[in-house]
């Protein structure tokens, strides 16, 4: 039960003094002290609370994560993992239309993916330019012809959405490959058991703490032996020094998988094995966290030793399946955005329920030139890119930045869209010892076990905490906020008791012991790994990898 | 009138010291075509793998095969009965408009992209045009292949398997891997459509039927002009009954006979050798 009783000496301050609402949508208040209604009890609850009281939470919330050993790596320096104290709350109504919205665009996709890997007949119908694809270093020619055994390639998803200043969600990206966050979405909310464990009460928050199970149920469904074969599933990290290395271990753990990494794994005869100490075990599925190009040096980067040669032949041939499937990135690049609503319309004969932010395609003339005389107004992406990194704001550039992206558009528009700029929604968010409007997006996870397509009720909402800014993304330095999706009446009695019930379960999965590295292809003879090739002029100097 | 060709195509590569795992995978059967039957493939591999055998998105036909077991030897074979049939004339109706439409030169933009082998060059760039100013497609094809044939001369071993079109035009000679790269360049800066083509060619225009030759692997390349056409920049002669097509691509990368990884062992040597014999 909570251990903080409510501010019995009544609030020393106002934590919402001096709150500014502006232009944009504040998800709490719609006035200055006259707070939304999905917020009433919350707001309520903050009220009651001296900026002392607020700090106080905070040490517990510091405690939680230093407990658990939580951190997050920035530029290559652990950080504990900012969580803002207040959370993000999402009604019913609204999360029905980001669940079926994303669940719609997912679904969009893989039929997309499927046509792009096969017979090409959205280019045929030129709906979209074969263009796109043919020159996205993403498309990877090798994946064509391999089949997923239940037909889906988009096992998780993170779209990430952000809310324009009318209150409508609007989608700002696609991650269709490998969309980190999921674990610091858990993480937030058993940290905010114990910071708010009152607000758990008079508020029907859904779980988010079922995610590894239906993540690990969606990869066995993928199984080429299908679920019933009691299917081997791994988790395939790059290693400890990878960014992302803590929710890889925290996934395989919640799963109660083997968390592996390439050195681990072998392909014989088109057949994956990971390597025991009692031997070498089949796999059926690998959940990988590791990029296209370093995946399988046989077909992407010759020098990866982080992969595992023969996988991707292994699953062409059918005995594996690799999830989320190799080349999905050539649907989830900047410039594909920009098709995404067409695809809704062409596969799925539906109108898209969540929409894009207006983005401009400058290999068209017309457009680039539209775009250039209003570059001051607008934002600019490298299709490429993602994280935030290279993103150019008109609003806030200098002379010299516009400049030197004008030139820098005009030698390659392939590599750059432009967006009208979102002014993102805002919450309050503590900065000092008071709560001031920060910009948000969120990141909700979908994962399609190929029956439905699933969104967990939560997600990350990233926080601008620079006052103003509109960059959200943690790479930048942004923070998190935990997403409450509050239960509507058909969710009472599990989402009231599911919480803390499932936080059990997944707290009470066993711990995997740490695997082995395997005994050879280590360092002695997987540096050594060459390069062989058939010569028509005499044998030229096989390249060296490694 | 058409020719029936055995091909046999060994590769030997021998390490200084055992390999313990490897993996490959072959592009050596003959493609099926309305100009070519394959009547017969075949590829075997020893240390004996199983091959798991696929075709890929250029539509060659993959022997995907690992070796698990030491070995200082690598011996691949492929065997083959083709039919080939005589050349036919290029297209010369096709007008630069037809090429240029919108919808064709987005439906061949991969075979129109500058590649690592076959980069986009100003000065070449230049050079194809000014070469090149005909009336039709077919005859900048045509001349673009003879100024080839005139400004490169054919030298093995000046140039290797890495080696791209610009480098080997810089130098003023290579072979036909060389010749091909130079040509897919000058024909993708005009806007043709130009795809890298992979195979045999016999070398003998009246060969006996019966007598197996030494032959060699080769490489030409095939232009879109309403349809793919193939032309040999290397010789100037028609492709015809003498040439079997095995491969297409952008560039030699999407066609390599044989690509793979090894673990242990150094390759000390590889011998490659192509066995022709007319049948009929």
């Amino acid at each position: 039960m909570p251990k903080h009783a409510l501010g019995t000496h009544g609030p020393v301050e106002d934590l919402f003094e001096g709150y500014a609402t502006g232009p944009w949508w504040d998800e709490m208040l719609e006035a200055p002290s006259a707070p939304r209604k999905v917020s009433l009890g919350l707001h309520e609850t903050l009220r009651a609370l001296s900026a002392t009281d607020l700090e106080e939470r905070c040490a517990e919330r510091d405690r939680s994560f230093r407990d658990r050993g939580i951190t997050f790596s920035l530029s290559g320096e652990e950080r504990p993992f900012p969580l803002d104290p207040v959370p993000r709350l999402v009604s019913a109504a609204e999360w029905e239309v980001i669940e079926t919205g994303v669940a719609q665009r997912v679904r969009a996709l893989e039929m997309f993916l499927s046509d792009v890997y096969g017979r090409g007949e959205i280019f045929a119908d030129r709906i979209v330019p074969r263009r796109l694809v043919a020159t996205s270093r993403h498309f990877h020619r090798a994946a064509a012809g391999v089949e997923p055994p239940n037909g889906v390639r988009i096992h998780v998803s993170g779209i990430d959405l952000v809310r324009d200043a009318s209150g409508e969600f609007r989608v700002l990206e696609d991650n269709l490959r490998i969309p980190s966050g999921v674990s610091y979405v858990v993480e937030n909310r058993r940290t905010m058991a114990r910071v708010f464990p009152e607000l758990f009460v008079s508020h029907r928050v859904r779980p988010v703490a079922d995610y590894a199970s239906h993540l690990l149920a969606a990869l066995q469904a993928a199984s080429p032996r299908g679920a019933r074969g009691d299917p081997t599933v791994v988790v395939l990290t790059p290693g400890v020094h990878n960014a992302a290395y803590f929710e890889h271990s925290f996934l395989a753990r919640q799963m109660g998988v083997e968390l592996v990494e390439g050195r681990d794994l072998v392909c014989r005869h088109n057949t994956l094995y990971m390597r025991t100490t009692s031997g070498e075990e089949r796999v059926d599925v690998v959940y990988r966290r590791i990029d296209d190009d370093f995946l399988d040096p046989l077909h992407f980067r010759p020098d990866s030793l982080l992969g595992c040669a023969g996988l991707l032949n292994a699953a062409r041939a059918g005995n594996v399946t690799i999830a989320n499937a190799v080349g999905n990135g050539v649907a989830d690049d900047k410039l594909a955005y920009t098709y995404v609503p067409d695809l809704v319309g062409y596969y799925l004969g539906e109108r898209p329920i969540l929409p894009n932010v207006p983005t401009y395609r400058l290999e068209e003339p017309e457009q680039l030139e539209h775009v250039l005389e209003r570059i001051g107004e607008l934002v600019l992406k490298p299709v490429d890119a993602s994280g935030g990194y290279g993103l150019f704001i008109g609003p806030q550039a200098s002379d010299e930045e516009t400049a030197a992206i004008s030139v820098a558009i005009r030698a390659s528009p392939r590599s750059w869209v432009a967006q009208e700029v979102v002014l993102l929604s805002t919450v309050p968010t503590k900065v000092g010892s008071h709560l001031e409007p920060r910009h948000v997006d969120l990141r909700p996870f979908a994962i399609n076990d190929g029956e439905r397509v699933w969104v967990l009720p939560g997600g990350l909402t990233r926080v601008a905490l620079p006052r103003g800014s509109l960059v959200v993304n943690s790479s930048q330095g942004g923070g998190s906020k935990d997403t409450w999706v509050l239960a509507g009446d058909e969710h009472t009695s599990a989402a009231r008791e599911g919480d803390d019930a499932e936080r059990t379960a997944a707290a009470a999965l066993a711990e995997i012991p740490a695997y082995g590295s395997g005994p050879d292809l280590g360092p002695a003879t997987g540096g050594a790994e060459q390069q062989q090739q058939q010569q028509q002029q005499g044998p030229g100097p096989p390249c060296s990898a490694g | 009138m058409s020719w029936r060709i055995a091909t046999r195509h060994i590769s030997t590569y021998r390490y200084s010291s055992p390999v313990s795992a490897s993996y490959n995978e072959a592009r050596m059967t003959p493609v099926a075509s309305h100009r070519q039957a394959v009547l017969e493939s075949h590829v075997s591999v020893r240390p004996v793998a199983p091959a798991l055998r696929y075709v890929d998105y250029w539509s060659t036909t993959v022997h995907a095969f690992d070796i698990h077991e030491p070995h200082d030897d690598l011996v691949v074979t492929a065997s083959s009965v083709v039919e080939t049939t005589p050349a036919e004339p290029l297209d010369r109706d096709v007008t630069w408009a037809a090429l240029g439409d919108p919808a064709v030169r987005d439906r061949y933009v991969e075979l129109l992209e500058p590649t690592a082998y076959a980069p986009l060059e100003p000065e070449l760039a230049e050079l194809s045009r000014a070469v090149a100013a005909h009336e039709a497609p077919a005859d900048a094809v045509d001349a673009l292949c003879a100024w080839i044939r005139s400004a490169m001369r054919y030298e093995p071993g000046t140039t290797q398997v890495s080696t791209s079109a610009l480098e080997a035009w810089r130098q003023g000679g290579g072979v036909c891997q060389d010749f091909a790269h130079v040509a897919l360049v000058l024909l993708r800066n005009l806007g043709i459509p130009a795809r890298y083509t992979s195979g045999y060619l016999h070398p003998m225009a009246d060969a006996p039927v019966g007598e197996t030759v030494n032959g060699a692997s080769h490489a030409w390349v095939e232009v879109f002009l309403g349809a793919w056409q193939p032309v040999d920049p290397t010789n100037g002669d028609p492709v015809g009954e003498r040439h079997v097509t095995v491969a297409r691509g952008r560039d030699y990368a999407d066609v390599s006979p044989l690509h793979g990884l090894y673990h242990g062992g150094t390759l000390e040597s590889l011998e490659v050798t192509v066995e022709l014999t007319r049948l009929a």
